[in-house]
């Protein structure tokens, strides 16, 4: 069933001034419960726009968000129960860390949720442990945490609210490749134990295609493509023309086949493509 | 040719965050850069690496040790007006170094401020603008571009100052796939036809592998140095660091750790499509 859909959605900045932009032309897709999306695109391709509809941030100008089958503008005044219910972590989201400790911080959205005590600790505990804080950090100030420390407490404090939907806008950004890996497959866990619907919008095709079901390709404002990972990053010259690119094993297994090699169907991670090559290198090697 | 142009001697650096206990982040770092040459700074977050860049342009000064730029000690406080002027620095966050409403005023604020002559400022700010792909936007306002647009910018604003070192760090990690292609290939064009010396600190390891030496460093020294083949050929001392190496590299590793014989250093796609095309062949001979 779909938690999330989009119908024609339309959005301009800075309308009816010279600098008038068209930021989303006719959007419309529509995203199952319990996936992971990556949402890709050109720098100014419309995603961040995009993705400040989905919770009511902005206010499209024309078509309509349905969140779980309603228009989540149906009653304006109570907007803010829809931004509970889908939660977005900004890039470096570290930066908005304010509270004295850890704990506090990650407490804000709960508490404003209006939710009994007993409740918000739960819920801080159970976050703080997906996003991978020990407890002894809870009394810490944020501001003594480490820069990966500080992400996962940003994106706790999200996870607490425990959305339906979660957004993610490049969580991973100016990580270390553990610190990127490491935080990648908590966001994963944390969503297929919770049934989290997760939106995740990434500059990296590499994380993207190591953890998204599906793919969303912004382009100019439009819906490019909306389809399964290895369907999107089998359309390799369309995502440059965007301004895009596929992964390195992605392009290594094109070139082969390109060549005249066998090699069957696109590889997009290196686990793949080491399954897809080792039968044909060495036929006795395969089942590895 | 290989005249040292920075130089790191057994440098020392603590942090000292008021009541808490000084943290080391450097320890000894030995480093010497040559003039004209491209060199890439690896190691996980917390590693020095940007502790490093800092000591470059007198950000911050050695406990112990010193640092030289261009023969100039950094401890020296009347050298550092020229030491920043032969260092430029870029940061991680756009956002904070950017300080003007207007983007071709943002990029002219460094000149301005060095005493370039008006006519003179108007060329470097444009050449500055077109080299990182945001000249049609310099009457646009800085603080509605996006994030890769404002990186670009702040790129261009220390561009515009004629620096001979280029300091980059992760600049980058918000620039979408084209944008990132675009500021690499501007920084690899400075350093080849301007001579420009370059260090870039960035987690993207396919971007490491373009350049002429890659040093990565952890607990606050330098652990591995050398070109990119050879560091990268350490798969796994780079993964005990926390760090990765380019998938084309790695597609070699794994497959050398079934037991394929194909070489390990590959760097590139088009590498990697070579040694596979020949163990494909190999192996249609055999069948």
């Amino acid at each position: 069933m779909a938690i999330l859909e989009v119908r024609q959605l339309n959005y301009v900045y800075s309308a009816g001034t010279p600098y008038e932009k068209a930021a989303l032309r006719d959007v419309s897709f529509s995203v199952e419960k319990g996936d992971i999306v990556g949402v890709i695109g050109h720098t100014g391709s419309g995603k961040s726009t995009l993705m400040q509809q989905l919770n009511g941030l902005l206010t499209p100008m024309s078509g309509q968000v349905l969140l779980d089958g309603r228009d989540i503008w149906e009653n304006p005044k109570k907007i803010r129960d829809i931004r509970f219910r889908v939660g977005m972590v900004f890039q470096y989201p570290e930066y908005q860390l304010f509270e004295e400790t850890v704990r506090r911080d990650i407490a804000f959205g709960p508490r404003n949720m209006g939710l009994s005590e007993e409740e918000i600790e739960r819920r801080v505990r159970r976050a703080a442990t997906f996003a991978g804080l020990r407890e002894e950090l809870l009394e810490v100030s944020p501001f003594d945490l480490s820069g990966g420390q500080k992400r996962r407490a940003a994106i706790a404090g999200v996870m607490a609210m425990e959305p339906e939907v979660l957004v993610l806008d490049e969580p991973t950004a100016g990580l270390d490749p553990r610190g990127r890996e490491q935080l990648l497959s908590r966001i994963v866990r944390y969503a297929r134990e919770n049934g989290t619907t997760v939106l995740l919008v990434s500059h990296s095709m590499e994380d993207v295609a190591a953890v998204a079901d599906k793919v969303l390709v912004m382009n100019k404002g439009e819906v490019a493509m909306m389809a399964p990972t290895a369907e999107v990053f089998s359309r390799a010259e369309e995502l440059q023309a965007m301004g895009l690119t596929v992964p390195a094993v992605t392009q290594i297994f094109m070139k082969l086949r390109d060549s005249g090699y066998a090699v069957g169907e696109n590889a997009y991670t290196v686990e793949q493509a080491v399954r897809r090559l080792l039968p044909l290198i060495k036929g006795g090697a395969a089942g590895c | 040719m290989s005249e040292a142009i920075l130089q790191a001697e057994q440098v020392t650096f603590e942090y000292n965050s008021g009541d808490a206990e000084p943290v080391k982040a450097l320890c000894g770092v030995e480093l010497t850069v040559t003039r004209g040459s491209f060199t890439a700074l690896l190691g996980h977050n917390g590693c020095g690496k940007s502790t490093l860049a800092k000591q470059f342009n007198a950000l911050l000064l050695p406990t112990g040790g010193r640092v030289l730029v261009e023969e100039m000690d950094t401890a020296d406080e009347s050298l550092i007006p020229q030491i920043r002027r032969t260092v430029g620095m870029v940061l991680q966050n756009p956002d904070n170094q950017l300080v003007s409403t207007v983007v071709e005023e943002d990029v002219a604020f460094g000149p301005e401020n060095l005493g370039v002559e008006p006519h003179e400022i108007r060329i470097r700010v444009d050449e500055a603008l077109k080299a990182v792909g945001m000249y049609d936007y310099r009457h646009h306002a800085a603080h509605k571009l996006s994030g890769g647009q404002k990186q670009r910018v702040a790129i261009a604003g220390v561009l515009a100052m004629r620096p001979d070192v280029l300091v980059l760090d992760e600049p980058t990690a918000m620039l979408d796939p084209s944008g990132r292609k675009e500021v690499m290939q501007t920084v690899h064009r400075l350093c080849r036809e301007h001579g420009m010396t370059v260090m870039l600190i960035t987690h993207y390891m396919e971007e490491a592998a373009t350049a002429d030496r890659v040093v990565v460093m952890e607990g606050g020294k330098v652990m591995l140095d050398g070109t990119p083949r050879e560091v990268f050929s350490r798969v796994s001392t780079l993964r005990e660091a926390a760090l990765d190496v380019p998938q084309a590299t790695e597609l070699c590793y794994e497959l050398h750790k079934h037991g394929i014989e194909v070489a390990t250093d590959v760097l590139t796609v088009e590498e990697c499509v070579d040694a596979l095309i020949t163990l494909l062949e190999a192996q249609h001979g055999h069948s």
